[in-house]
């Protein structure tokens, strides 16, 4: 931060840096052949809605780029803090990241970068797949395994909420964060890996 | 509240004076400023939160709290502050902490009781903007360079007094001296009115400058969360409040009020001195802002 910005108090919103999303084909293969986990075929925006009727027809737009694929499916979900999630299904993993970047790369064009909180990708383990190296330790099962991607940090970091109750599986988490070092840019400030309790992806 | 503040500060700047006639070297007395600017730089935020009984919370203590700090520090890339709650009624909220990595976000509980999420949300936008832009740090400055100029002008001055009559002073000791006293107590008093003056003027700078700089924060922590109506609201909501107290029980606060979301006085009479003289733009101010806001969103995006 520049010392003109603090004498005058002023701070610019945070832009967004998309460029990592391509990094995730090479970590599916590595979360398959090492984790046993695949791509579940859904991932989540998340973005603060804005005042304004510019953004409600910047979201209208994002809908009808998306509608064009066939297998793809995106539906808007609210959550209870107050932000919303276009949640996209799509099979093939290679699509569903070219569309998470077109929704986010639509509302950065209309200016509603510093809108856009995070991007989760879903992850589930392959039935009679490749050993779980943490479920041969018995450790607890998961309700879901996600990749979160923090648009202005431009890293990703894991999250795997456990069944019960707003508590997370960190031991599996840092086992993911060391398996994907390779392929994707994860985030070193632990402080920054928040819990998205109850989010609408699969 | 006013005139308290004014007069403590008045007092500080007397009291260094008083240092300065019984004789005291310069530099020690510049060591004990530095002194008191350290303690307030490095220790604000302790000084804060332990003047208003705030609890540092964790993670399982506040989920939720903690959940919104969390969202809004990602979309606001910076890095987490502490989260505090402060076990009181009145509700309000504020930021300490010299830097980004120091900084604390503290509410009470009364805020806690009395928003709904979304306007919590816009408190908080607020309070985490005022750790964005360093307002600590800067009004801790600020505040000091104020106190370090009534006391550099008083160094010109008795630079200037020793040094114009010095040798005068000297030869013409033995037959003046009656007059020469007489004529040096009221060269004192002329400077202690003049540092006074001096204290004056920037005390109404540093007010100047802290209005400011809320409206710096109103305006990013509503750009921040998008919808600059929230924050209104909360303003709204809290001012009501804070105003239906009575006043006994926020006179301990006072003090503090220059990092508050809201300052903790009563309206007094005299609208036009008080304006002048606060930490915080008037509600109308802040709020003609982030209409203006509001309205700048819905045209542009």
């Amino acid at each position: 931060m520049k010392l003109f910005d603090v004498l005058l108090g002023r701070t610019k919103p945070a832009q967004p840096n998309l460029d990592h999303l391509f990094g995730l084909p090479g970590a599916q293969i590595t979360l398959e052949a090492s984790m046993g986990l695949r791509p579940t075929g859904q991932a989540g925006v998340c973005f603060k809605p804005a005042t304004g009727q510019q953004f409600a027809a910047t979201a209208s737009e994002v809908e009808q780029l998306l509608d064009l694929g066939e297998n793809t499916k995106i539906h808007d979900e609210s959550d209870s803090y107050g932000y919303r999630w276009a949640v996209i299904t799509d099979d093939d993993f290679g699509d569903l990241i070219n569309e998470v970047h077109i929704v986010n790369t639509t509302l950065q064009d209309h200016g509603w970068g510093p809108q856009l909180l995070c991007s989760v990708f879903g992850f589930a383990p392959i039935p009679g797949g490749a050993a779980d190296p943490a479920a041969a330790t018995g450790a607890p099962k998961v309700a879901g395994t996600y990749l979160v991607y923090l648009y202005k940090r431009g890293t990703f970091y894991p999250f795997v909420p456990l069944p019960a109750a707003e508590k997370r599986d960190s031991d599996r988490e840092r086992l993911l964060n060391v398996t994907l070092a390779q392929d994707l840019s994860m985030e070193p400030d632990l402080e920054r890996w928040f819990p998205l309790w109850g989010l609408p992806v699969h | 509240m006013l005139t308290t503040v004014f007069l403590l500060g008045l007092l500080y700047a007397l009291f260094v004076t008083v240092l300065f006639l019984v004789g005291l070297k310069l530099v020690f007395v510049l060591v004990i400023a530095f002194v008191l600017l350290f303690v307030q730089y490095f220790y604000s935020d302790r000084i804060a939160l332990y003047s208003m009984k705030g609890k540092i919370v964790t993670r399982e203590q506040a989920p939720q709290l903690h959940a919104v700090v969390d969202r809004l520090c990602a979309l606001a890339d910076m890095p987490k502050p502490q989260v505090a709650i402060a076990n009181v009624d009145m509700p309000n909220a504020f930021a300490t902490g010299r830097d980004r990595k120091h900084a604390v976000v503290c509410v009470t509980s009364g805020i806690l009781r009395r928003l709904d999420e979304p306007e919590l949300e816009a408190v908080l936008a607020h309070e985490l903007s005022h750790v964005a832009h360093r307002d600590v740090a800067v009004m801790t400055i600020a505040s000091f360079l104020g106190i370090m100029a009534g006391l550099l002008t008083r160094v010109l001055l008795y630079a200037g007094l020793f040094g114009g009559f010095g040798g005068g002073g000297n030869r013409g000791r033995s037959g003046g001296r009656g007059g020469g006293g007489g004529q040096l107590a009221i060269l004192e008093l002329g400077m202690l009115l003049f540092s006074a003056l001096i204290y004056a003027i920037s005390f109404l700078l540093i007010r100047t400058l802290s209005r400011y700089r809320e409206l710096a924060a109103d305006r990013s922590g509503a750009i921040l969360i998008g919808q600059p109506r929230l924050l209104a609201q909360a303003l709204v909501k809290v001012t009501g409040e804070m105003s239906r107290i009575p006043t006994r029980d926020l006179r301990s606060a006072e003090h503090f009020n220059a990092f508050f979301f809201t300052p903790a006085l009563a309206r007094g009479n005299g609208v036009s001195i008080s304006t002048l003289f606060s930490t915080h733009p008037t509600l109308e101010r802040r709020l003609a802002q982030l209409t203006e806001l509001e309205a700048q969103m819905g045209r542009t995006p």
